[in-house]
């Protein structure tokens, strides 16, 4: 491996490249090379770093500079100044309240302070996503060779289950066990499912890992297959992720050319091989077995379960169905041992969460962070408060299928069994801020157009029951509601839970509930006094 | 065996036997509106909804297994009020009001469970999408607005039928059934089946001829069997008033399961011949009416000096048709006691010859079973075409194609299975090359020399070799006009193969035809008088041309035609679904046709004709038909 003095990364997320991040790209080489530096400073691409206000951006190692936005014209003043003469290029770093935030990480790697915490997100922004040597480099691979040289399948299910590790898409229902059904089941054919369609509103996490270390899933994906018994695997990426699957195939080629994937690896008997598999924009195939019949070429409507995937999943045979989220804790489990994982978070919820933060604060983005802190703490620190001007008002957590937290509740540990005591769900990790400017009932009714137009329409519960419910927001929305709506909203919000097929179904009526729980007051100004305290709502409806 | 316990009551059960099912069996009645017992469970109406102790929420009975020691409760408040709640959605969803409706008043699922549950308004606001009408099919109506979206048609379509025609568009609230990707039903690729209208719950799906002539409490039921092909699926034949008024598929039947084609549900039903009433003997050049025993004195009389004489005697001919008495007596009569030297079935055997002088040779049945194609992982389709004549068949092949079934459709003409199927149609050559060729390529011989010989591509054939090699389970179905020798070849290859061997034969009773022996090549030729038991079978024109010059036709027939307008006398019979009677499917079901319908008061059965001839004729005939039929060997082994 080469060393370099220095290392330059261009940002190549969709942001980027429309800001001009290939011009700038083009120049830099261009540049190093005129000033013969060629051999000294390495130059490569780097996925989205979770700012998009100074795009495209120009990092540079080891100092961990951030340049932004950059133009192909400020190129050859950057290159002259920072890596020629050793003196960074102040007027073209991006702002330094960025710097001190979000981006802080990359500078305080080795600091404690502030608490992000990257295990899934370890390499995002760090290496090139689109060099194994790079992933190599970055403690790649070191996981599966482990487990496939030292470690029996049932070591490493016994590792992950002592690591607490629980699923991240959404349920958290305890991997190891996961990994453990589907490694008992016998058959002589299974598979490895890695549920990539991620559609919750306002998340955008897996994206970024498969951006910025698609290896980590491709490595993840073979430890399970060895673990479980499968002999192949499929990526199942939102078909929107353009980026995320032209990484993954260049990622699943790379390892093949490396040996890292296909037949005998490790010199061990085990054969693997991934297949990247894109969705065509249905919510609804997020769910698993929509998924798999989603795969199998069948219109995505989620099946009856029992039988679980585990034991009948793809073409009816056992699969292991995993997050993206979740599959990126695991060679970083298996490289740092369980005690080590359980250092993060809580007791019950151990490791780290990828939160994406929407809203009125100050900082929007991307972070991670251990389980257990609380949303104050995100919207303070990591958040840097709300904007000038506004009140914390709710979060709405986990897209769609989350919960509403009222200020109440914001001093919660956000982990599996703290939330759930409270009645609350963490989801899929994404937090929208709202401060007072929002209305409850129009929340609300975004997200029920959002679950009426996405339900798959299987099951009557879902269907007609987030129609109506969509109808009767409307109706308040526009001043027209009547008090006996709030008890249909209640019936509906408990009997789509009850009734529902699927995960989609069940939690469609949460913002209901919630809604009605703490904010009534606000929804019956609506009804009784023909108001929108807020002022959002169109109230135009006839007036009686 | 697994315990479970509903309503307090202990049941034991298969293991992955559904609550649903258990409870029916223990006679606890949990409503419904998605399942059908005949289709995949899928738990989208929600209606069947029942407490599971441990389950946090409500759970489907109708998809959920048994578990050991469960306890489920089917009746509780919060079970009632859950499928009050999916009603009163169902009902907010579309226009259900059932009084313009013509299931309404008892054949509709969802007003009887709405009854069930006492349920008198639904309380939430409805706010209905107008959907347009479907009225582009000749048999049925599709009423997008009357439906609940349970799935049955769209389920029947692809797991019974194969077809795969409905599917639905769109998702969650504006999700509803199309055909194809949006076509109008009239235009897609529906072939009529109706298994659709048959499962639909609601008055979605509406058949044509019956809607408004009767509801279920109206008609009377008729279990009886189709009479269309050699198939013999079992089906109700509905009437009022002694009309028919609509056909369904037996879902217990054994042969078909339920389903029915397009000429068993809707043409047969739509018959515009005019009926022949009254027995008929020509009179001055002309048909008069006349009594059955002055018509049957002109027959004998003419024929009686007729017995036992070759070449210029008697010529009789029977459809294949008439139940197995009438063809029975017909046997009896004609080739046994007037000794005829020409007595035949209309078929003359094209479908029949080869395989029961084949089996006749082997001394044993060859034949499979229709039920083997249900397990098969391969079909050979060897000139068998199924997509007019035994359509029902094809469905057994179709459905079975998206588990993974292969079906190699070998031919001269094409055909509608070919899209379905790897075709391989010769275009030079005899049936024997072609076979030859289909061995060649199973056993990896070189295949050049084939291809030019009968004019199929060299990797086709490579392809369906290696097809046959990796079958386990084969058959390989043929149809009619093959000669002894290339079918002997055809099972000697399949039994190489352990394949099954399914020939397809002609009308209901050509299998009957083939074991009575009346199979020979039909000619007047200097026949003095020609009997045809014509039935309710429609006549080839080839065939008035042949009778045309007969020096006397009597003709026993349920319809006017060319024939019987040509005839001197006139024997008006039954219809199917008039007459009583047994019929030998293509696979050796003997199965019984009742009578559905009451005839006119002059009209017999054929086999009630039959016998007044021999009467009339003076000879005996004898009513065992049982014993008729084992004087040859069968060409696939006799059932019932």
């Amino acid at each position: 491996m080469k060393a370099y003095r220095s290392m330059v990364l261009v940002t190549n997320d969709p942001g980027s490249m429309l800001a001009g991040a290939q011009d700038v790209y083009n120049a830099l080489q261009q540049e190093i090379k005129s000033f013969g530096l060629e051999d000294e400073i390495s130059l490569s691409t780097v996925s989205d770093v979770g700012r998009h206000d100074a795009v495209p951006m120009v990092i540079v190692y080891p100092e961990a500079v951030i340049y932004g936005p950059v133009t192909s014209k400020d190129v050859p003043f950057l290159v002259e100044e920072h890596l020629y003469k050793g003196r960074i290029a102040t007027a073209l770093q991006a702002p330094a309240r960025e710097l001190s935030g979000r981006i802080a990480w990359l500078r305080n790697r080795k600091g404690s302070l502030p608490a992000e915490q990257r295990i899934v997100l370890e390499r995002a922004g760090l290496i090139d996503p689109d060099s194994i040597d790079d992933y190599l480099m970055h403690d790649g691979y070191i996981a599966l060779g482990k487990a496939l040289t030292e470690m029996t399948p049932a070591d490493v299910i016994a590792e992950i289950e002592k690591s607490g590790l629980r699923g991240r898409g959404g349920a958290g229902f305890p991997s190891g066990s996961k990994w453990k059904f589907v490694a008992k089941t016998q058959s002589s054919k299974k598979y490895v499912i890695c549920n990539a369609d991620e559609s919750e509103p306002g998340t955008f996490k897996d994206r970024l890992i498969l951006e910025g270390d698609p290896f980590s899933i491709i490595e993840a994906m073979t430890i399970a297959g060895y673990v479980v018994g499968a002999d192949e695997g499929i990526i199942y990426v939102r078909g929107e992720y353009t980026l995320a699957q032209d990484r993954l195939k260049s990622a699943i080629q790379q390892a093949r050319t490396y040996g890292l994937l296909g037949d005998k690896l490790f010199g061990t008997d085990f054969s693997f091989n991934i297949s990247v598999h894109a969705g065509a924009g249905a919510y609804i195939c997020g769910e698993e077995t929509a998924l798999i019949e989603s795969i199998e070429g069948k219109r995505g409507e989620p099946r009856a379960r029992p039988p679980y995937p585990t034991t009948h999943g793809l073409w009816g045979k056992p699969t292991l169905v995993n997050n993206v989220e979740t599959l990126a804790n695991v060679p970083a489990i298996l490289r740092n041992g369980a005690s080590w994982f359980r250092k993060f978070g809580t007791p019950s919820s151990p490791g780290t969460k990828v939160y994406t933060i929407m809203g009125n604060v100050n900082v929007t983005g991307l972070i991670e962070v251990p389980m257990g802190i609380t949303l104050r703490e995100v919207v303070n620190i990591y958040a840097q408060g709300m904007k000038p001007g506004s009140t914390f008002k709710l979060a709405q957590t986990g897209g769609s299928s989350g919960s509403i937290i009222p200020a109440t509740l914001q001093d919660t540990p956000m982990d599996f069994d703290s939330f759930g005591k409270t009645g609350v769900s963490l989801g899929s990790g994404a937090l929208l801020i709202c401060d007072e400017e929002t209305c409850v009932v129009d929340l609300a009714k975004v997200l029920l157009n959002f679950f009426r137009k996405e339900s798959c329409g299987k099951c009557n519960p879902c269907r007609i029951g987030n129609q109506r419910a969509f109808e009767i927001l409307t109706n308040i929305s526009e001043g027209t509601g009547q008090l006996k709506d709030l008890d249909d909203l209640n019936m509906l919000a408990e009997n789509l839970f009850q009734l529902s097929n699927c995960g989609l179904g069940q939690t469609a009526g949460t913002p209901l509930r919630d809604t009605l729980k703490y904010f009534r007051a606000e929804v019956e100004a609506h009804i009784r006094l023909k108001v929108c305290p807020a002022g959002v709502c169109p109230m135009s409806g006839k007036k009686y | 065996m697994t315990t479970v316990t509903i309503d307090g009551k202990v049941i034991e059960v298969p293991e992955g036997t559904t609550v649903l099912r258990a409870a029916q069996t223990a006679g606890i009645s949990i409503p419904t509106l998605c399942d059908h017992k005949e289709l995949s469970p899928y738990g989208g109406c929600r209606l069947c909804l029942v407490e599971v102790e441990g389950a946090r929420t409500l759970q489907p009975s109708c998809t959920l297994p048994v578990s050991n020691n469960m306890v489920v409760r089917t009746d509780t408040e919060k079970v009632r009020e859950a499928r009050k709640f999916v009603l009163t959605l169902i009902f907010s969803e579309r226009n259900h009001f059932c009084m313009y409706c013509q299931v309404s008043g008892g054949d509709c699922e969802l007003q009887n469970a709405a009854y069930r549950e006492e349920m008198t308004h639904w309380p939430l606001q409805p706010n209905w999408q107008p959907y347009a009408v479907d009225a582009s099919h000749p048999y049925f109506v599709l009423d997008n607005n009357r439906c609940i979206l349970c799935r049955r048609c769209v389920r029947a379509c692809s797991e019974l039928v194969g077809n795969h025609t409905l599917g639905f568009e769109e998702r969650g609230a504006r999700s509803f059934l199309v055909a194809d990707l949006g076509l109008p039903l009239g235009e897609s690729t529906c072939i009529s089946c109706g298994t659709c209208l048959q499962v639909c719950p609601t008055g979605a799906l509406i058949d044509r001829q019956s809607a408004y002539r009767g509801k279920e409490t109206q008609v009377e039921d008729h279990m009886t069997i189709c009479a269309g092909c050699s198939v013999g699926c079992g089906m109700n034949v509905l009437t009022r008033d002694n009309r028919m008024v609509r056909l369904e598929g037996d879902w217990e039947a054994p042969v078909n399961g339920g389903l029915l084609c397009e000429i068993g549900r809707f043409e047969q039903q739509n018959d515009a011949r005019e009926r022949i009433l009254t027995p008929l003997v020509r009179k001055d050049g002309s048909l008069k009416a006349a009594t059955w025993d002055e018509a049957l004195n002109v027959i004998s009389s003419r024929m009686r000096p007729l017995a036992g004489i070759e070449n210029s005697g008697i010529a009789a001919l029977a459809s294949t048709r008439l139940p197995v008495e009438a063809l029975s007596a017909f046997k009896q009569i004609f080739a046994d006691k007037m000794r005829s030297d020409m007595v035949t079935s209309i078929e003359e055997g094209i479908y029949t010859a080869a395989s029961s002088t084949l089996a006749n040779e082997y001394g044993h049945p060859f034949e499979g079973k229709l039920s083997d194609l249900a397990t098969a992982d391969l079909v050979v389709l060897f000139d068998a075409d199924m997509t007019r004549l035994h359509e029902v068949a094809s469905f057994f092949v179709k459905r079975n194609l998206q588990a993974g079934t292969n079906l190699v459709v070998v031919g001269r003409e094409a055909g509608e299975l070919d899209r379905w199927g790897i075709p391989v149609k010769a275009t030079r050559g005899s049936d024997a090359d072609v076979l030859a060729a289909i061995a060649a390529a199973r056993a990896g011989a070189a295949l050049e020399s084939y291809e030019t010989q009968i004019g199929v591509p060299a990797g086709k054939l490579a392809l369906v070799g290696e097809l046959l090699r990796d079958a386990k389970n084969a058959v390989i179905v043929y149809g009619k006009g093959m000669d002894k020798t290339t079918l002997q070849t055809l099972v000697e290859f399949a039994a190489a193969n352990s394949a099954k061997v399914l020939g397809l034969k002609g009308a209901a009773n050509s299998f009957t035809g083939a074991l009575l022996g009346l199979e020979k090549p039909f000619n007047v030729n200097g026949h003095q008088a020609v009997y045809l038991a014509l039935g309710d079978d429609e006549p080839s024109q080839r065939l008035a041309q042949k009778v045309a010059n007969a020096p006397f036709l009597a003709v026993q027939a349920s319809y006017a035609s060319q024939l019987t307008a040509q005839a001197d006398v006139v024997l008006p019979v039954q219809m199917w679904a008039e007459q009583e009677g047994h019929y030998i499917n293509l696979d050796g079901h003997i199965q019984a046709a009742k009578q559905s319908l009451t005839p006119a008061d002059d009209v017999r059965s054929n086999a009630a004709a039959l016998e007044a001839l021999a009467a009339s004729l003076g000879v005996d005939v004898s009513p065992d038909w049982r014993e008729q039929i084992c004087q040859r060997v069968p060409s696939a082994a006799l059932e019932g």
